[in-house]
């Protein structure tokens, strides 16, 4: 410690006395007040001089010029953690909140660090693009608040509302929340991995290595898929508050995830209704009986919650997710055809899965509305919101974008502007409500439609959809990702690359195993972009100081 | 113990896919039906003027062909099947019945449909979803999918019979495929087995692989062959074990096992006979079709069966196996990159010896097994430890 | 009043600098960093946890079936 004292005041006497005056004297001080007050320009940032080694903290934050500095600070940093306060104040109150924070790992490590998650996701953005990102990012935490408040508060193994927990319906996070809307007056149904697994890996990848270790532990091999590994992983750590007298399950979206609630089945113990998607949704005769399966799912919760199926309350809420639905549909029509869409790869792909697998939430409308506002002013005044695109990017198969931080790297690094993602295309639909058949119809396919369902799993013809989705949003460039432990998508992985060939397509192949860091870390991967950058399309970074650094032990 | 007359003939046949059999049952114009999942009913397969091959492929070490299409991070298992389609080796089938029951499996089927990949003129590939539950929903859901994707289309593309009277005669001769199968797999529930489980696990994996009215004269010798065969007085196996897990269709593994000093008596896993070989019943008022479909709904102990009481009524199934064959342990394997096996193996090391007190050795395979020197180790130690812990309650007692 | 209000806006602007001043030099990363995380984690390796191979399971579940036709 002593040593390292004395070393940094070294350094210091020596950078003064190496100090040229000269150096002063030259500096161009128009352009230092310029990018002062509009901060520098993108290629002139060199953001990668930001880290600090191996930790990806940051020696200082980034310098946006003062409008947008300020306004990161003022209406990103600090009203985040103000609203932090306020919505756990709502949610359910500080002793809960420290409850669960002292009980479970998932809370603790992982949430506390979110503005970092924000820095990540939204670094270089300016204007317009800065402020409808954060939102999206913004939603997305108050939602995982609220989840995980109504999760402590109705936690009855540490101290929570027996009441609450009567209340309460646990589901899969890959079973559709919609499925529980006609008791939303009287009960909530919070899903049982999105928290505590899902959002935590974004927020902090630390945390899910230890549950992927604790499946392990008791002999599970390490081949299956690391998301459902960690999630079985939660259970088999006790570190699962016990907030629900029942839940529901699905087969969605693998073999996987089927085996998953097996062990997870043991763990919980208590009444499990299966509700499984056909395989097969594009035929038609499955429909009726994925139809009666929601059916029966309905009764299991009637019979649970004693609380009979209200028809009027799922209509009521499906017209309200129809409307989050139609505004998903015009920003797909702003990104795809044009270069104002001011949401980045990340904030677009997270919120929309987030959305819509959770179902409707009033934070969703309620952001929906703001950065509608922004939408339409971007499209008005035309502002080029990543001025700097050299290639618009679709991104497919089993997404880690989230994990891997590459997507908003990628632009400031390359230029490479991911414009949508298949996660984002898969409920791509509004339900009907005008009747019960309809609606029922509408709903099995919606549920068919799940997310990785469609366009991994189910059913080869669908993955290759990617051709017709390039051509839609006017990408020249494919991110494909590749899941080394999807059984799915490796299995389709010669055809791709024939395909690719066969069309002449770039695309990128980028290895990852969804959260776990060990089997391919984010300088992996930024390595393999790097090198098909310079190799294969000869371009010149448009910040080298992120070509290569060390985030080894980042969040 | 006598070699059985008909073990080498078995064995012949088991060492490619279009053996005589297949040869003999396609020149006198039947169609050849392949499929890979039991959840394809093979007695569906088996109706007058076509017959089914649960598809394998021994022998495939090396499947380099396969990887660049698969990856080398799926179960061997399907990419061997790719492979030996690459190469050629499934060329004699006319149609491909498949399920979406696995990925992997699903995927090679899907190479199939999409690629050129068999080279006949006939071939297409068809694609039955299968409910993952045991309930009316269910059953009604997979005897539309039987009808539509497999019936209809057999009619459509082959002229085949698939009236009620052809499905009856398919099941009377499938059901006495099972009957035998039974009876001969009963004699490995005496105290001294008069069959070994590799000569079990042959002849079940004939009576899979070859048009079951071509094999039924050397399956009815064998029985009655079985009858009067007598063990070894002094037997050569040290305990007897129930094999479970997934996709086996090497007998070569059991043989591994019982050089190792474990008798396996009784096999659960995907090319077992246990369950797999229990006779359909039509009941008074059911159409054949709806009895084929509750029979293998009901059957079935596949890990992707996912309500709650099935899930933990297949660890029972176990339990009662290991006790009506006598069994000392269990052995429970997965293939590399098995999903549902790994899962399930991972429970069942757990709870087969904590709650029902049935010693269990957990293991990891290959589809071939090129690392038999780790298997023999752990099933010697295993066979050890079974032993010490008899000797032990011998003295307790 | 007046004193009272120049004293509040002067310590709102102490207050906002020092904010400034954690966002802009990331205190508040490094402090989760460097002091929280490693805190917290040692305190949940401590928390007593059930052993999951003593979990029970039970042979006796329903089958939840239901008449919807």
């Amino acid at each position: 410690m002593k040593l390292n004292i004395l070393e940094k005041v070294k350094n210091v006497a020596k950078s003064i006395s190496e100090f040229d005056v000269n150096k002063l004297k030259e500096a161009d001080y128009k352009k230092l007040a310029k990018d002062f007050v509009y901060g520098k320009p993108h290629g002139e940032r060199r953001l990668g001089d930001l880290y600090l080694p191996k930790t990806g903290l940051y020696k200082h934050r980034e310098w946006r010029g003062l409008k947008d500095t300020f306004y990161y600070f003022n209406m990103i940093w600090l009203y985040n953690y103000a609203h932090m306060v306020t919505d756990i104040m709502k949610y359910g109150g500080l002793p809960a909140f420290v409850r669960g924070l002292w009980r479970y790992r998932w809370m603790g490590q992982t949430y506390l660090p979110v503005m970092h998650w924000f820095d990540r996701g939204l670094e270089g953005l300016r204007g317009e693009a800065l402020r409808a990102s954060a939102w999206h990012y913004r939603a997305m935490t108050s939602e995982t608040i609220r989840q995980f408040m109504r999760m402590f508060a109705a936690d009855v193994s540490n101290g929570g509302s027996k009441e609450l927990h009567d209340h309460t319906l646990a589901h899969d996070e890959t079973v559709w929340g919609g499925i529980f809307y006609p008791w939303r007056n009287n009960f909530d149904d919070v899903p049982l991995q999105m928290i505590p697994y899902f959002v935590t890996c974004h927020v902090n990848n630390h945390t899910v290595l230890h549950y992927i270790d604790a499946v392990q532990s008791i002999g599970l091999p390490g081949d299956p898929c690391p998301m459902c590994q960690a999630e079985a992983g939660i259970f088999v750590d006790d570190d699962m508050p016990d907030y629900y007298p029942a839940f529901v399950t699905s087969n969605e979206a693998c073999d996987g995830s089927v085996a998953t609630s097996v062990l997870q089945d043991w763990m919980i113990n208590k009444p499990l209704f299966a509700m499984p998607q056909p395989m097969q949704f594009d035929d038609p005769l499955v429909l009726e009986h994925c139809e009666r399966e929601i059916e029966e799912c309905w009764k299991f919760i009637e019979e649970q919650t004693g609380q009979p199926f209200n028809f009027e309350l799922l209509k009521e809420y499906l017209e309200k997710q129809n409307k989050l639905q139609e505004f998903e549909w015009e920003k797909w029509d702003v990104a795809a055809n044009t270069n104002y869409y001011p949401i980045n790869g990340v904030a677009q792909a997270l919120y929309r899965i987030y959305q819509s697998q959770d179902g409707y939430r009033d934070i969703w409308a309620e952001t929906d509305k703001k950065v509608r506002k922004i939408l339409n002013k971007v499209v008005e005044k035309k502002i080029d919101s990543f001025p700097l695109t050299r290639h618009r990017v679709i991104a497919w198969s089993c997404a880690p974008l989230y994990y891997s931080n590459w997507c908003t790297w990628a632009y400031n690094c390359w230029g490479l502007n991911c414009i949508i993602n298949r996660d984002s295309l898969m409920f791509d639909m509004t339900i009907r409500t005008d009747t019960y058949e309809n609606c029922l119809h509408d709903m099995a396919v919606y549920h068919e439609w799940a997310p990785m369902r469609r366009m991994a799993v189910g059913g080869m013809h669908h993955i290759f959809e990617l051709w017709d989705y390039m051509e839609r949003f006017h990408c020249d460039m494919v991110m494909m990702y590749d899941q080394l432990q999807c059984k799915g998508m490796q299995g389709v992985h010669g055809l791709f690359e024939d395909e690719f060939r066969a069309r002449n397509i770039h695309a990128i192949w980028m290895p990852h195993a969804l959260p776990d860091k060990r089997v391919v870390s984010r300088a992996e991967i930024r390595q393999i972009v790097n090198d098909y950058m310079t190799t294969v399309m000869h371009e010149e970074p448009l910040d080298p100081s992120l070509l290569d650094f060390d985030d080894g032990e980042s969040w | 113990m006598r070699d059985l007359k008909h073990l080498i003939e078995f064995e012949d046949l088991l060492q490619q896919a279009n053996n005589d059999l297949v040869k003999q049952a396609r020149s006198e114009g039947k169609r050849a039906l392949g499929y890979t999942c039991s959840f394809m009913p093979e007695v569906l397969l088996d109706l007058p003027g076509c017959f089914g091959v649960r598809l394998r492929a021994p022998g495939c070490v090396s499947p380099d062909m396969a990887t660049y299409y698969m990856s080398g991070r799926t179960c061997h298992y399907g990419r061997s099947l790719m492979e030996r389609a690459l190469e050629g080796g499934f060329n004699f089938l006319d149609a491909q019945m498949a399920t979406e029951t696995c990925t992997v499996t699903c995927r090679f089927q899907e190479h199939l449909q999409r690629m050129d990949v068999i080279q006949n003129p006939d071939f297409f590939c068809e694609f039955c979803d299968v409910p993952f539950k045991k309930t009316e929903n269910s059953l009604l859901h997979y005897k539309t999918q039987l009808q539509a994707h497999v019936l209809d289309k057999l009619k459509e593309k082959f002229g085949i019979d698939t009236s009620d009277e052809a499905l009856i005669k398919a099941i009377e001769e499938h059901n006495e495929v099972c009957r035998l199968i039974t009876e001969i797999g009963s004699y490995r529930k005496l105290d001294n087995p008069t069959i070994t489980g590799y000569e079990f696990h042959v002849i079940n994996l004939v009576t899979m692989v070859c048009p079951k009215y071509l094999i039924l004269p050397a399956l009815r010798e064998t029985a009655e062959e079985m009858k009067t065969r007598k063990a070894d007085p002094k037997p050569n196996w040290r305990i007897k074990v129930v094999l479970a897990g997934a996709e086996n269709d090497m007998p070569e593994f059991t043989n591994l096992i019982e050089s190792c000093g474990a008798l396996v008596v009784a096999d659960r896993h995907c090319y077992g006979s246990l369950p797999g070989r229990e006779e359909i019943v039509i009941k008074e008022g059911e159409t054949p079709l709806a009895a084929i479909a509750r029979h293998y709904i009901e059957y079935s102990c596949c890990p992707r069966f996912m309500p709650q009481d099935v899930m933990r009524g297949r660890k029972q199934y176990i339990a009662d196996l290991c006790k009506e064959y006598k069994a000392d342990g269990l052995i429970v394997e997965s293939n590399k990159f098995c999903e549902y096996w790994s899962y399930e193996r991972t429970i069942d090391a757990v709870v087969l010896p904590r709650d029902f007190g049935i010693p269990t050795c957990s293991i990891e395979k290959e589809y071939v097994n090129s690392a038999s020197g780790q298997l023999r180790t752990r099933f010697q130690a295993f066979v050890e430890s079974v032993e010490i812990k008899k000797l032990q309650e011998g003295e307790g007692a | 009043m007046k004193k009272f209000f120049k004293k509040l806006i002067k310590l709102g602007l102490l207050v906002y600098g020092v904010l400034f001043t954690v966002f802009y030099f990331d205190l508040d990363g490094k402090l989760l960093f460097y002091v929280v995380e490693p805190f917290l984690v040692k305190h949940y390796d401590s928390v007593k946890r059930k052993d999951p191979l003593k979990a029970v399971y039970g042979m006796d579940k329903p089958n939840y079936e239901y008449d919807v036709k």
